[in-house]
């Protein structure tokens, strides 16, 4: 061992430990990471030392903090200093301006006392020469294999390995899950029974006592008919009795999914009779236990538009993050677990307002369910607000519309009190069909929008912004479409009120960098929570449908907007792609979070600690927030102050 | 452990490298700016605490140029102890009987050592400790002793710390820690592995680097400054 520690080979370990840990040097072979670090050096930069000058340091070394942390900024002419950028442990100084050849092009100064390895440029430049990594890494903010390391890193380290995976199995009673009674005589024939199951597909009957219905004395299965039927020849007008099994296993109704499971797989016996007060109501299958862990959202899906009674939807619907969850695991990204999302709450809502319907009877005039806010633009994460509407058919005269009024105020009133039961909470703003102002004939929806519009009151329009994003959830759809046409022809003719809506979007004020365990502002001002809706998110959508407004786009949703605005030629590929990319990222970021609290049983909400974020997740977030200047710029171009 | 019949160079003249690392030390000029100065940062790991009997078994140092550190040039070498047996202090060290067995001899290693240092100034943490064993075993394989000058981060903790918390703060002396370990805790540094001489020599390098520009901004800005200053560190030990 001695005889190798020559002095040229003696390999500094904390250097190479350090860059094992930093993007994009941890895809480094080690011989590499060795050669490297033996050719850097370490500085130390008393607290409050200018590092670089812009536009006069030419720099020799790239510099990677190993401690303490930096602060970037510009200084104009007179003296105007804007603050550019935070960078902490792990963070590099100096790349752009060695890759370009031009001196440093931000101040740089030490905030703490920080101590640095030094890279020299040539071996940096032969890095990023060489190493396709190094390129994307330090000059395209959204490319693609850094985006995907970025969800690859999202789903392994975040989704955390289910602990409790049977947790539905341990709330849920198996007296919820049953089935609607199906039962046959059983002197009934064979075909009969058979024909039975097949009208109201299901997979077994329950056979009873000749005389008495109420007896229940065995069970047959789909299993049964194959087997001890087709395949031995058996005659189809015998009696059921002959291929039941009886009698039948029995759990009690209060049972815990759990326990029946933990007895069905004990017996084999997959179909058990649940018994409530001496009387059994019904049949409880495998199958059906097992799509209580219903991570498939097509089983789900199947189960919601089976459901005859509004009840059962309550269940289901509380199932869905279940489903999302999987999809997560599986890798798929935020646009489309929204959509799922969006596609299995309106399936909710179709199947209950169906069956609402059938309660009320038909509706006096034709009408349309609308949803607003992030309902309407389908990017609903978990357990989103109540945002909707009711829009129907202009009543032809008084009498029709004294009926509508009264039909869809109890039509209403019941859908809400089923959707809180469902689990979408109510909404702290009152926009919800239960409001009177919010359940209205097609005129009055069209003059609300013509206010909003010509008149618009910039805290008005503040509270207002959720409507423009409405879409039909059910219903007459035309008449939504026909709103929709309404307000674009008055959109894009009102300069002003385009004008609020840019100016409004633009005031929210965008974090700058993360800094050691803090969100870093413009101001320097420090945070410990970033609010990645408010802070991530709204710019994104508040921008997308400022955009579809003027230019007459009727998406609601926010990437669909953004690539129809790319479409149509409003906005550059290379920034839609980033601003697609940001986005959707952020949105993973978001669900991911949320998911994890509902797993912890906490109430989801939008505050990430930056505490809990990677190297690799900082860094993208840091780059969406940079993207949202430049849409805030596409917008100052194009709604300029006087 | 001087053996009066085989004088082992005690009365033969010092090893040439020595001579000229003499020399060099005989012109030396203090007034230059402190980024021209190279500095060795070194720590030995010894047999024991014992200055007559215990010896050196290994040095880790780190070189300093242009007041930064230069990861391309470190030394590490274990060296095989005269007396074997006495290395109880490896349970502190990690280092293994093997390891020492293996090790090349003091006669081997020290002429690459004072090579290594050439010219440079020595650089250690209660550095008069490392010093007496270093001279001890050049003394015994090269007839002679280090020229070099040294500074001692110790001495510049304390100097450091005086101005620190300045004159009007009466602090008893003895509650302050001047450990390699808890300094580096103390002002926020990288921490290392102790008890390894590379990675102690290096947390020492991290140290004085600390101190010599945290000095510096003071306005310490030459050689002389700093060992003038006498509160911040010194040429004897």
């Amino acid at each position: 061992m001695s005889q190798n520690d020559d002095i040229h080979r003696v390999a500094p370990e904390m250097a190479i430990a350090f860059f094992r840990e930093i993007l994009p040097f941890n895809e480094l072979d080690d011989d590499t990471l060795i050669d490297i670090s033996r050719h850097c050096r370490v500085d130390f930069f008393p607290k409050g030392t200018r590092i670089f000058t812009a536009g006069e340091t030419e720099i020799t070394h790239l510099h990677l903090i190993q401690r303490g942390g930096v602060k970037a900024f510009i200084e104009d002419e007179h003296g105007e200093v804007t603050l550019k950028d935070f960078r902490g442990e792990g963070a590099y100084i100096g790349a752009l301006a060695i890759i370009r050849g031009t001196p440093a092009n931000l101040n740089i100064e030490t905030v703490e006392d920080t101590f640095c390895f030094l890279l020299p440029s040539e071996i940096f430049t032969k890095l990023v020469e060489q190493q396709p990594s190094f390129a994307h890494y330090y000059l395209k903010s959204f490319s693609e294999k850094i985006v995907n390391t970025a969800y690859n890193e999202l789903r392994h380290h975040k989704v955390s390995a289910r602990s409790g995976d049977d947790l539905y199995l341990f709330s849920v009673r198996v007296g919820d899950l049953v089935k609607t009674l199906r039962k046959v005589s059983a002197k009934s024939s064979i075909q009969a029974a058979a024909a039975t199951m097949a009208e109201y597909r299901v997979g077994s009957l329950l056979v009873h006592d000749v005389q008495d219905e109420e007896k229940i004395i065995g069970i047959i299965t789909d299993r049964d008919l194959r087997a001890k039927v087709v395949a031995a020849g058996l005659d189809y007008n015998l009696p059921v009795e002959h291929i039941m099994t009886g009698p039948v296993q029995t759990v009690l109704s209060q049972s815990l999914c759990f326990d029946v499971l933990l007895k069905m797989m004990s017996t084999s016996i997959h179909h058990l009779a649940v018994e409530r007060g001496g009387r059994v109501i019904g049949v409880v299958t495998s199958h059906d236990i097992m799509l209580l862990q219903g991570h498939s959202p097509y089983y789900l899906f199947k189960e919601i538009r089976g459901q005859q009674q509004i009840s059962g939807l309550y269940v289901l619907a509380q199932k869905i993050p279940e489903v999302i969850r999987g999809l997560i695991k599986e890798g798929a990204k935020a646009g489309n677990i929204t959509q799922m999302i969006a596609i299995l709450n309106d399936h909710i809502l179709e199947r209950m307002l169906t069956l609402l319907e059938e309660e009320l009877g038909k509706p006096p005039v034709s009408y349309c369910w609308l949803l607003m806010g992030s309902e309407g633009r389908r990017e609903q994460t978990f357990k989103t607000d109540q945002d909707n509407a009711i829009l129907y058919a202009d009543p032809a005269n008084e009498e029709e519309k004294k009926a509508a009024e009264t039909y869809f105020k109890e039509f209403a009133t019941r859908a809400i009190e089923h959707l809180v039961n469902c689990g979408y909470p109510l909404c702290p703003g009152e926009i919800m069909a239960i409001n009177p102002k919010w359940c209205q004939p097609l005129s009055v929806w069209k003059g609300y929008f013509s206010r909003w519009i010509s008149a618009p009151d910039p805290t008005e329009l503040l509270h207002a912004t959720i409507f423009f994003d409405f879409r039909s959830g059910f219903g007459d759809h035309l008449l939504a479409k026909r709103l929709r046409q309404h307000l674009n022809e008055q959109a894009k003719s009102q300069d002003i009120f385009l004008f609020h809506l840019a100016r409004q979007c633009m005031s929210t004020r965008t974090p700058l960098s993360f800094f050691k365990n803090f969100i870093v502002d413009k101001d320097g001002e420090h945070k410990n929570a970033l609010d990645i809706k408010r802070q991530g998110l709204t710019p994104y959508v508040n921008f997308a449908r400022v955009l579809a407004l003027s230019h007459g786009i009727n998406e609601t949703n926010t990437l669909a907007r953004l690539k129809a605005l790319h479409d149509s030629e409003f906005l550059s590929r290379e920034l839609w792609e980033a601003a697609n990319d940001a986005y959707e990222l952020q949105m993973q970021q978001r669900l991911i979070h949320q998911l994890a609290q509902i797993e912890e049983g906490v109430l989801p909400d939008n505050h990430i600690n930056p505490e809990q974020l990677s190297a690799l997740e900082r860094r993208m977030l840091k780059d969406a927030f940079a993207v949202i200047e430049r849409l805030y710029s596409v917008l100052d171009k194009k709604f300029p102050v006087a | 452990m001087i053996n009066p019949f085989k004088p082992a160079g005690w009365f033969s003249a010092p090893h040439p490298l020595l001579r000229k690392n003499k020399e060099f030390f005989n012109s030396f000029d203090q007034n230059r700016p402190l980024t021209e100065y190279t500095f060795v940062v070194c720590d030995t790991e010894l047999t024991g605490l014992n200055k007559k009997k215990d010896e050196l078994i290994s040095i880790g140092a780190v070189m300093i140029r242009d007041l930064q550190i230069d990861l391309s040039s470190m030394f590490h070498h274990f060296i095989r102890p005269q007396n074997l047996d006495a290395t109880r202090a490896t349970l502190v060290h990690r280092i293994t009987p093997e390891q020492l067995e293996n090790a090349q001899s003091a006669e081997e290693i020290m002429p690459k050592f004072v090579e290594y240092i050439h010219g440079s100034l020595l650089v250690g943490h209660y550095l008069p400790l490392d010093m007496h064993f270093l001279n001890k075993a050049t003394k015994r394989v090269m007839g002679g002793t280090l020229s070099n000058p040294g500074v001692d981060t110790m001495r510049m903790a304390q100097g450091y710390k005086r101005v620190q918390l300045g004159h009007y703060h009466e602090h008893n002396p003895r509650e302050i820690s001047y450990s390699l370990d808890d300094l580096g805790v103390e002002y926020n540094l990288p921490l290392f592995k102790p008890h390894d001489a590379l990675e102690d020599a290096l947390q020492t390098a991290y140290l004085f680097l600390f101190f010599i520009k945290k000095f510096r901004k003071g306005g310490l800005v030459t050689l002389k400054d700093i060992f003038q200053s006498g509160r911040v560190g010194s040429l004897r030990y």
